[in-house]
């Protein structure tokens, strides 16, 4: 008589599995506590060891194939025996190999056919909701069931993504990526917010070659898990431990923005290995900020709603092209990321004010240091600058926005030349 | 024995007032009038919904109600017309009910075959045969648990005799001994179907047995036999002796309703009735007993013409209920 | 019937309704109780218990076994000045009487031009879980609610079972309550003395965010239970008691599901064309619909006669576990 391998019940209030991978095919050879095939739950997902050695026959739920617990999937046959006609088993197959092909369909019919996509599927709630706030219902992305968009998912994008609900806070080190190379002076850079540490590139073919290029990203920014960040403290220690762990004695540190911010946290702990400090449009040296840029790109779903505020941050709103956009979207494009990045902005720029002053670390520098920024700034007022110390060059550059070393980094590059 | 002289005066001669007889006869001729004022009104397009006429049955209308006061309550059924007039109605607002006016009887709700007068005792005209049978013991317990002393009198016709509620309803007016008297007007017809062909009893007179009552059946267009029998049975009825049956034999003229194309009957069975006139035979009685002359009968005559000729203009010039009030009177307004 | 209400007992549903009887015919020599079996032998279900014994027979009266006769008593007598009680032993049984009380008794005043009133109230012991099939099983409130003329009423508690029916005795109009009779042995606190529950108001049971369960009658325990379940679940249901369901209470339904924006209708009657389908209408018809966030479900009897299996007769009505599944589904936004 041949075993029956029946899908198990492997977890209390377990009714149905589906089998995720066959380790044997029909025919093979398997061995008793041998891994035979995987399932998956709504809850976890398992490994099924094999119930005897023997010859697996008659697998007769094919992977994605929804099976109640209890039901046979396959036999094992052992050595000799004969392999009979496969048992009578009724195991419900996927939905999506029921749904027929399109070629299948007269064209005609296809065409007159009214798609579902033409209207956005919204449950009256949320199309109030929507409508009440000047929103476009469709722009909104529905989580219901077929893409319903329920007043949850518009309320989703109106008040930016719940962080609490939307992402489990990951903890582990910052992710830093390395670049260049040689004998110089390395060069640890930190990016703004919203940015990431691709946002270096154009400075970097500009740089002169030689030097090694540390980019730490920021907690959920780029690669760096999604750490929950409550304060402007929680983001420098998590800064300051990536540094640490560089093992660098001596560095030259870039800052933009928000990363300025840091690297004047970082020069004020770790004053000895920094050999000194250019500063891009640097946060931390006054309340005022652009708080509706800053949420509007925390918060956009789309290129459509990405774009316009990408392009405050420039003085030539054409340095922001659509596939610009389209590329910056695509590196946010999950949700988790961006309830992440809304969280600490809430924490770090409340209604839209700095809530962290680094104007002390600025005037107790003792290494040398630049501010660059641009004149046309309309993320952070380039006025801040004023508060540095006359032991700080000052570059206010015409015709730039928040982002000089993208918008002029040659400019920029040249400015840094006296790097060792 | 009673004396021969007594034996040849008819019933109603002996038992009513000559003001009571001319009033009878009066009744009579406005129910006649009534209806052929109103078909004529039906045929003209005045009326909106269809009739049942009881002409030809006015006797037996008037003569089961003398012995009745306005605390008695009657049951009527959609043959109705002649009840409610026999109980004292006015034809005016009856008239008015017909056209559909706020001032009829039922506020223009019910039109002929709800008609009622409430304060006269009229709880009412049926649609559904059979309908006002438990209706009419429900009020006879009414009255005998209230000791009113009051009466109801049940008008129902032959096709209803063989509905279930007759039966049930007999059954507990019996069985609770209640006030109530049974009139059964059979005029030989449930819509066409004869009542040879849907009754097994050859009088329905023939029920009451079945539930110990008495059950009696009389000439329906015998203004005297009518009120003879019927008095027998409310009297009985007022002196807490349960229920009775009374059959009324007689036969309306016109079809069962504005729709009938009388191809159940024949043309000389509604001339042999017709020569049977319940009014011409009152006319008769009350001449023979010089109760009314040819000229009281024609002034009676003109008089009722003219109400009715008054009562139709004032129905016409009647206003109609108010669309925005069309609910009211579904419920009992608690406000008011 | 002035008697204040102070002090309250636990007394079964089907007590609670025989003190309401009390009372009445303690209180005013028009009211009179007609059915088949409630004097000696207290009623099918033991309403009326020994009420005859206090009353005597032409007070409690035995009626033959005349549906339709004895629906017509009760009317013509509510017309001529009583204030009769009509129970029928089954509401199943009440088909045989339908003449009289839909023809009759909803539409008297109204054919009358508001001449007469018929101040008559009927009880209808209702619903399935006996045993007894498809004949003595059914709940048929939904076909006497599609009757202007008529009032309805479900009460769930035994507070309500009494307060209602004295509330239907001081009404002008017909009052046809539906007794569910798996709640005649149900207790629950009964004020004493006579005290009305207004008739065209729901109850809220329980307040909750997530989900507004509207149910009737017996219905209403099995949502409180539900909802208990389900708190311990993270979903927070509301439950709307609608105790009358004409003239329905359109407010208290709308006004919640303004609040939670979403609604599950639970009733024991047959789903399609029912009580739920009322109240569904109810509110895609107003601006409550505006609110809505997710399809409403309805919870209803399956479209069959009522079994005579045991399995097959619990599976025939909602049950509690249905409750939770559905509500779960609805607020966590799978329908």
């Amino acid at each position: 008589m041949p075993v029956e391998v029946i899908l198990p019940k492997v977890d209390m209030d377990m009714t149905v599995g589906t089998i995720a991978a066959w380790h044997a095919a029909d025919g093979d050879r398997v061995e008793k506590d041998a891994p035979l095939f995987d399932i998956e739950t709504d809850k976890a997902a398992m490994e099924v060891e094999s119930p005897a050695s023997g010859f697996l026959h008659h697998i007769c739920a094919e992977i994605g194939a929804e099976v109640t617990i209890g039901t046979p999937v396959a036999w094992i046959y052992a050595e000799g025996e004969t392999v009979g006609e496969a048992p009578l088993v009724f195991v419900k197959r996927p939905v999506f190999e029921e749904v027929p092909r399109d070629r299948d369909e007269p064209a005609a019919q296809r065409e007159d056919a009214p798609t579902l996509t033409d209207k956005t599927r919204a449950t009256p709630a949320a199309r109030r909701l929507a409508a009440s706030e000047g929103l476009d219902i469709a722009e909104v992305a529905g989580c219901g069931p077929r893409g319903r968009v329920q007043a949850a998912d518009v309320e989703r994008m109106l008040k930016g993504p719940e962080p609490d609900r939307s992402w489990q806070s990951a903890r582990g080190p910052l992710n830093v990526l390395y670049s260049g190379g040689g004998d110089g002076l390395p060069i640890v850079m930190i990016h703004g917010f919203g940015a990431d540490g691709g946002g270096w590139k154009a400075l970097e073919e500009a740089l002169p070659p030689g030097h090694p290029l540390f980019k730490i990203e920021l907690s959920a920014h780029g690669r760096s898990p999604l750490s929950r960040i409550d304060g402007f403290r929680d983001l420098a220690a998590a800064v300051r431990e990536a540094f640490d762990a560089l093992q660098l004695d001596c560095v030259h540190l870039i800052g933009h923005s928000l990363g300025g911010a840091l690297a004047l946290a970082l020069s004020a702990t770790r004053a000895r290995k920094i050999d000194g400090l250019t500063l891009i449009a640097p946060a931390g040296l006054g309340p005022e900020i652009n708080g509706d840029a800053l949420f509007g790109l925390a918060r956009a779903t789309k290129v459509e709603s990405l774009r316009p505020w990408m392009q405050q941050l420039v003085a030539d709103p054409g340095v922001i092209t659509e596939r610009f956009a389209k590329a910056a979207m695509q590196s946010r494009r999950d949700a988790n990321l961006r309830a992440a990045q809304h969280h600490m902005a809430e924490a770090l720029f409340p209604d839209g004010v700095q809530a962290f002053d680094m104007t002390v670390a600025l005037k107790e520098l003792d290494c040398p240091a630049r501010i660059v920024w641009g004149r046309r700034d309309r993320m952070i007022p380039w006025r801040h600058a004023l508060q540095a110390p006359g032991t700080v060059a000052l570059h206010l550059l015409e015709d730039v926005g928040h982002l000089p070393h993208l918008e002029r980094p040659e400019l920029l590059a040249g400015l840094m030349r006296d790097l060792r | 024995m009673p004396d021969t002289a007594a034996e040849n005066i008819p019933f109603a001669v002996r038992t009513y007032s000559a003001e009571a007889l001319s009033e009878a006869f009066r009744k009579m001729l406005l129910i006649r009038k009534f209806e052929e004022g109103a078909e004529a009104c039906y045929t003209r397009g005045q009326i909106h919904g269809t009739m049942h006429l009881s002409i030809g049955q006015e006797a037996s209308a008037v003569g089961a109600c003398m012995g009745l006061s306005d605390a008695d309550k009657i049951t009527s059924t959609h043959r109705g017309h002649g009840h409610c007039i026999a109980k004292g109605a006015d034809v005016a607002r009856m008239f008015a009910e017909f056209f559909g006016k706020e001032t009829g009887y039922c506020k223009g709700r019910g039109g002929s075959m709800h008609i009622a007068d409430v304060a006269k005792g009229n709880l009412g005209a049926n649609g559904i045969v059979g309908g006002g049978l438990p209706i009419a013991v429900g009020a006879a317990l009414a009255a005998k648990r209230l000791c009113t002393g009051a009466v109801t009198m049940c008008f129902f016709g032959d096709g209803a005799n063989n509905e279930g509620a007759f039966h049930e309803a007999l059954n507990m007016a019996s069985v609770w001994a209640l006030p109530v008297v049974f009139v059964c007007e059979n005029n030989r017809y449930g819509m066409s179907n004869a009542v040879e062909k849907s009754t097994a009893v050859a009088s329905i007179a023939d029920r009451a047995p079945a539930y110990s009552m008495p059950g009696t059946s009389v000439d329906g267009n015998d203004f005297s036999a009518v009120a003879e029998a019927v008095e027998a049975a409310v009297s009985s009825a007022r002196a807490g002796e349960g229920p009775s049956l009374v059959e009324l034999v007689t036969y309306r003229w016109r079809g069962h309703s504005k729709s009938d194309r009388n191809r159940y009957r024949s043309k000389e069975e509604i001339a042999e009735w017709m020569a049977k006139d319940p009014l011409a035979g009152m006319s008769a009685m009350l001449l023979e007993h010089g109760i009314l002359s040819e000229g009281d009968m024609a002034e009676i005559s003109a008089s009722v013409e003219r109400e009715i000729e008054d009562a139709i203009e004032y129905a016409r010039h009647s206003a109609g209920p108010e669309q925005a009030e069309i609910t009211r009177y579904v419920y009992t307004d608690l406000a008011s | 019937m002035n008697v204040q209400a102070d002090a309250v007992r636990t007394l079964s549903y089907a007590e609670a309704l025989r003190e309401a009887m009390d009372i009445a015919l303690g209180a005013d020599q028009r009211v009179v109780l007609i059915g088949e079996d409630i004097g000696i032998y207290g009623g099918a279900f033991q309403v009326t218990g020994d009420l005859v014994e206090k009353y005597g027979e032409d007070r409690v009266m035995d009626m033959p076994i005349s549906e339709l006769g004895g629906a017509g008593v009760a009317v013509g007598a509510a017309m001529t000045g009583l204030r009769p009680i009509f129970e029928f032993q089954f509401s199943d049984f009440a088909t045989l009487a339908m003449e009289q009380i839909v023809n009759q008794a909803a539409k008297v005043r109204y054919m009358l031009g508001g001449a007469v009133s018929v101040p008559l109230v009927m009880r209808f012991p209702a619903g399935s879980g006996t045993g007894a099939a498809a004949q003595h099983s059914q709940s048929l409130e939904a076909w006497f609610g599609h009757v202007p003329g008529l009032k309805v009423v479900q009460p769930a508690t035994p507070e309500d079972a009494k307060g209602l029916l004295l509330a239907a005795l001081e009404d002008p109009d017909p009052v046809m309550i539906f007794e569910h009779k798996l709640l005649y042995k149900t207790r629950g606190p009964v004020p004493e003395g006579a005290y009305l529950t207004p008739i065209g108001k729901a109850s809220l049971r329980r307040e909750g965010r997530d989900l507004t369960i509207v149910a009737t009658a017996i219905m209403v325990q099995k949502a409180l239970e539900a909802a208990e379940v389900l708190a311990g679940e993270g979903v927070d249901a509301e439950v709307i008691d609608l105790r009358t369901i004409r003239p329905i209470d359109r407010e208290t339904v709308l006004e919640s599901v303004r609040k939670t924006g979403r609604l599950l209708c639970v009733y024991e009657a047959v789903k399609t064309l029912g009580i739920g389908a009322e109240i569904s209408a109810m509110v895609a018809e107003s601006d409550a619909f505006d609110f809505l966030d997710a399809p409403i479900v309805r919870l209803g009897g399956a479209e069959c006669p009522i079994p005579y299996n045991p399995d097959l007769e619990r599976a025939a009505v909602p049950q509690v576990a249905d409750i939770i599944a559905g509500a779960t589904d609805l607020a966590q936004g799978r329908t």
